[in-house]
């Protein structure tokens, strides 16, 4: 059976599980982005244990598979006697290792900001506060548009990974009908389909911001 | 390390940044006590739960050994197939045929799109139903499906990096498209490629562990294994196994830093811009981005 009439016969069942997939990766972005600027905040700040915090959090979080992030969560935390609902667990941990990343770009994006903005800054007497959150990081966001549009996709795609710990997403739903109708390949296809769509009009929307708020250096 | 967004400090800042210090260490402090306490309440350092890991048994043999080195099999020829099928995408790609222009866009565009979880079930699942395949031949056919074409759009963004002024010479020397493409193009593309596809490998390693949905027995399903077996120790196991992957990773990660430091020394700020998977060596610059600071400092000392 072709994937399109798949996708028909299935629709319910793929337009729930891709919405519950669509809300999680979003929330997880933005708090993602808050994360990320907190983490970058701390690496430029020069208070030495939040430097060495943050530097021990990103590379914790980028060099350990996401896969192992979501288990130890899931079931590793409830043996110290936290649980929480599959839902939250993706959206924190999601949002904890995006945020890692993005932590990353925005600290690149605060390196390629011109030096002399931050000493003008600081010579009509704004505080470290001040020089970072209202000159510096509004500058080192925009260089890293498109970095962070990278990202974004790569979240979406890596949110996927929460059906092994039972979240209804999509793609759960696509292993159960590959598993009921014997037709993985229509199923997976079909479960394809959303992301192409989605990913590839959330790829234009992101070039289409660059183009408007960046600047090149 | 004073950076430009705070100046040399004088005695009541740094006494604020003292304070500020001792306040924060507290803080971090604190959650890793509160992190130990929760794990020596619930009973988690009782040792036999890790005697599994420590101990040189069998165990430690069918867990380390084997699963990381199914681990490493996978990556391994999952990155051979990747780099091949990725470079003869990117020539396609960048060829003045349209036809193949445009088939290799899609096939980039719509794998990159796809996750790769997906992309490994369906590896699977998918070919499973015509012919019988291993799960190491499914979960290589997904990474390489997947990286293949992100390091399509990185050798591309390596090779549209050189100037242009490259092949025209090369062109007006009289060689063919895949003469200057040999000799010219890219000797010097690779080079500048190198760093941003150690991070691509890095990353893929990374992705092995997603083995684990279809049953390939990598390092985490083997610790999943061992921890389903009394003593029930699914939190260590994890960790161990976080471990391992932790290892390898960080290795890979680091040699794809310090080639990243070298290029930029050796071929100055020129870089690639746009690609996929750049974002992971954007942000690899840590280290050249501190060497630079450390350059950058060092210059006001000199001239004044």
């Amino acid at each position: 059976m072709n994937p399109i009439t798949f996708l028909i016969d299935n629709w319910d069942l793929y337009i729930n599980g891709f919405i519950r997939l669509f809300q999680a990766a979003n929330l997880a972005f933005v708090f993602a982005m808050v994360v990320g600027v907190v983490i970058a905040s701390f690496r430029v700040s020069p208070i030495r244990p939040l430097q060495r915090f943050a530097a021990f959090y990103v590379t914790v979080f980028r060099n350990t598979p996401l896969l192992i992030i979501f288990f130890l969560f899931f079931f590793g935390l409830p043996k110290l006697g936290f649980t929480f609902t599959p839902f939250v667990s993706t959206v924190i941990v999601m949002s904890l290792y995006t945020g890692a990343y993005l932590g990353e770009t925005v600290r690149s994006g605060i390196n390629s900001v011109d030096s002399g903005q931050a000493e003008a800054a600081r010579a009509i007497g704004l505080n470290f506060r001040e020089v970072l959150g209202t000159v510096v990081i509004p500058q080192a966001l925009r260089t890293v548009v498109g970095p962070i549009g990278n990202l974004y996709i790569a979240n979406a795609k890596n949110t996927v990974i929460a059906t092994t710990i039972g979240l209804f997403v999509e793609t759960t739903a696509a292993q159960r009908l590959a598993n009921s109708t014997g037709q993985p390949i229509a199923a997976f296809a079909a479960a394809a389909i959303f992301f192409v769509v989605w990913l590839l009009i959330a790829a234009q929307i992101f070039t289409s911001i660059e183009q408007r708020v960046a600047f090149k250096r | 390390m004073s950076s430009v967004l705070t100046e040399d400090l004088g005695p009541r800042g740094r006494q604020r940044v003292q304070i500020a210090n001792w306040i924060s260490l507290v803080v971090v402090l604190a959650i890793a006590a509160f992190v130990i306490y929760r794990i020596a309440v619930t009973g988690n350092f009782a040792p036999e739960l890790y005697e599994q890991f420590i101990s040189l048994d069998e165990g430690w043999v069918q867990f380390v050994i084997a699963g990381l080195g199914n681990t490493i099999r996978a990556a391994l020829i999952a990155m051979v197939f990747a780099t091949a099928i990725g470079f003869f995408f990117a020539l396609a790609r960048i060829a003045r045929n349209p036809v193949s222009r445009a088939l290799a866009r899609v096939y980039i565009d719509v794998f990159r799109s796809i996750p790769l979880l997906l992309l490994i079930l369906f590896g699977f699942f998918g070919i499973q139903q015509f012919v019988n395949i291993s799960q190491l031949t499914g979960l290589v056919i997904g990474l390489t499906l997947y990286n293949s074409a992100v390091l399509a759009e990185i050798f591309r963004a390596g090779i549209l990096s050189l100037s242009k002024g490259q092949s025209e010479a090369a062109s007006s020397l009289g060689m063919t498209y895949w003469q200057s493409m040999q000799l010219v193009i890219l000797p010097q593309a690779v080079r500048r490629m190198i760093p941003a596809i150690v991070a691509q490998l890095a990353t893929l390693t990374k992705d092995t562990s997603l083995g684990f949905v279809i049953g390939y027995e990598e390092a985490l399903r083997r610790a999943g294994a061992l921890a389903q077996a009394p003593p029930s120790n699914q939190l260590q196991a994890f960790v161990f196994a976080g471990i391992l992957y932790f290892i390898v990773i960080f290795a890979l990660a680091r040699i794809a830093r310090r080639l990243e430091v070298r290029s930029r020394r050796r071929y100055g700020a020129a870089r690639m811009e746009g690609g996929a998977g750049l974002e992971d060596i954007d942000a690899l610059g840590e280290e050249a981005d501190e060497e630079e600071l450390a350059e950058r400092e060092m210059e006001p000392a000199v001239s004044g």
